[in-house]
């Protein structure tokens, strides 16, 4: 019977597979669907984590206030995944709104800049309020630091100064010493002007989300986007949120807000696109001298610019030459201005 | 096979052996439309790292073809497949003269096998294999083969001792 049965098997497989023809342009058409699965994976995949992400806050968080910490821990790795991923692979662009309080008179003067941070590359451009560029900035993949001014004409290079700092991530960087200092200034967004010097966004955002301060708060619409909101302790000096994309977990708006009267600073929004790295985005890393712009030296580069940032002649004119913002210690005082200028010569 | 190859290649390659491997994927899959679209999946794969792929796309795609199938190629296939059992649906070419015999009973009773099970079979029976190298078109130890073989094998027996009083008291 053993071997009936596995011949008429044999003879059954060639009677009933004999007529059986493969259509034509199989690779064709293989090529096809994957074309279409792909383009169906990204935006199914997308839309189908956007629909758990959302689901989980709808769920974890009822109300929008997160009761426990397995929504936030949840969501900071996921975070910390993407922000770790796009480190080396996306262009972070932000546009930022600084709102400064001026010394003395409490008056409000808000500023804006365009950002990119690339790896170790970035680049920041101040508008004035009518949206034309005052000074552009930033830190080339030869190691240079570029500064243009279009109130001077002036343009000027110096090399090893503008090399964003590495965050100190971990315990280290989260100990009570800068509790009042949230890691996002601490360490400074290109377009945070606060730090010691500028961090690549990713790093930052990453060294500030592993200090395990920032909770789930909700969920909040952020240009179109269902986003996930995290915000740091009630009660803190200064306040962050960082709004995270449900999608794909990488910051899509930064809003850190002091009380009135602690800081300079009151608020300073950064909205946030992720960009990937073509030429033509990388090409936005690099300052553009504009014609007719005079080459001079950096040291004589560096002083009309200090005066075009809010409140810097009124604070600082005693202090002679650029190296005196070196002389400011971290904390409160420190003002929106150069990224490098702890960097600067004397 | 050198690297870098085109897709025409790809196709000059299914020309020549599209119509062995679809009754592979026929025989494993179940019906005329599970089988295709189980090629067609196993082709997608090819195509994918068809640019450097350096090895026999014979071998690759039969052996694509089975892990597809011990892996539950596709739930909606499989749930297709079941739909297909409950409404009595024919599921490989009938007979036409309607004559069912003991022949097209085991392949069709094929696809009620578990899926190592009918992949053994199809590849010892149709695609002429000896155990070993079953094993490794599996990935699986010679052992392994020889036994889903052997179980293969006697469930088929015992489905045919079935179909066989079912058609005798039908008078068939």
């Amino acid at each position: 019977m053993n071997t009936d049965v596995e011949d008429l098997l044999r003879e059954g497989m060639e009677r009933f597979t004999a007529d059986l023809r493969a259509p034509a342009g199989l690779a064709r058409r293989a090529a096809r669907r994957r074309r279409r699965r792909l383009a169906l994976r990204s935006g199914a995949g997308a839309a189908a984590l956007t629909a758990c992400a959302v689901a989980l806050v709808a769920v974890v968080v009822p109300g929008g206030r997160l009761q426990g910490t397995a929504l936030s821990s949840y969501v900071v790795k996921r975070v910390n995944s993407a922000l770790s991923a796009a480190e080396p692979g996306e262009i972070a662009q932000m546009t930022v709104t600084t709102r400064s309080a001026m010394p003395f008179d409490g008056k409000t003067v808000t500023t804006t800049a365009e950002e990119w941070s690339y790896g170790t590359q970035w680049r920041s451009v101040t508008n004035s309020p009518d949206g034309s560029p005052v000074y552009d900035e930033g830190f080339s993949a030869a190691s240079a630091y570029t500064l243009v001014s279009y109130q001077t004409r002036t343009w000027a290079r110096q090399p090893g100064v503008g090399r964003p700092a590495a965050p100190v991530s971990g315990p280290h960087g989260c100990g009570p010493a800068v509790a009042a200092l949230p890691p996002l200034l601490q360490y400074g967004l290109p377009g945070l002007h606060f730090a010691s010097s500028p961090a690549t966004v990713a790093r930052t955002m990453r060294a500030a989300i592993s200090c395990g301060t920032l909770a789930v708060a909700g969920r909040q619409r952020v240009n179109g986007t269902e986003a996930i909101e995290l915000t740091s302790r009630p009660g803190s000096l200064i306040s962050e949120t960082i709004w995270v994309s449900p999608g794909t977990y990488l910051p899509v708006r930064v809003v850190i807000r002091s009380g009135p009267g602690r800081l300079a600073l009151l608020q300073q929004t950064a909205n946030i696109s992720w960009l990937a790295p073509t030429a033509q985005n990388l090409a936005m890393l690099t300052v553009p001298i504009p014609a007719g712009f005079r080459k001079v030296p950096f040291v004589e580069a560096v002083p009309p610019v200090l005066r075009q940032i809010p409140g810097w002649a009124s604070v600082h004119m005693a202090l002679p030459g650029p190296g005196r913002l070196a002389l400011l210690g971290p904390g409160p005082l420190r003002w929106p201005g150069l990224a490098v200028h702890r960097q600067l010569p004397a | 096979m050198t690297a870098d190859r085109s897709t025409a290649e790809l196709e000059r390659f299914l020309a020549e052996r599209a119509d062995h491997l679809l009754r592979t994927a026929v025989l494993l899959a179940g019906s005329r439309e599970a089988g295709e679209d189980l090629l067609q999946t196993a082709v997608e794969r090819l195509l994918r790292r068809w640019g450097g792929f350096d090895g026999d796309p014979e071998g690759y795609l039969r052996r694509t073809l089975c892990n597809l199938t011990i892996d539950g190629h596709r739930r909606t296939g499989r749930w297709r497949l079941r739909e297909r059992l409950l409404r009595g649906e024919p599921m490989l070419a009938q007979d036409v003269t309607g004559q069912v015999d003991l022949r097209d009973a085991l392949v069709r009773l094929l696809v009620q096998l578990p899926a190592r099970q009918r992949a053994v079979l199809v590849l010892r029976y149709w695609e002429q294999l000896t155990d070993a190298e079953a094993a490794a078109v599996l990935g699986c130890a010679e052992g392994t083969v020889k036994s889903a073989g052997s179980r293969g094998l006697a469930r088929l027996r015992e489905l045919a001792d079935d179909w066989n009083d079912t058609t005798a008291m039908c008078g068939r």
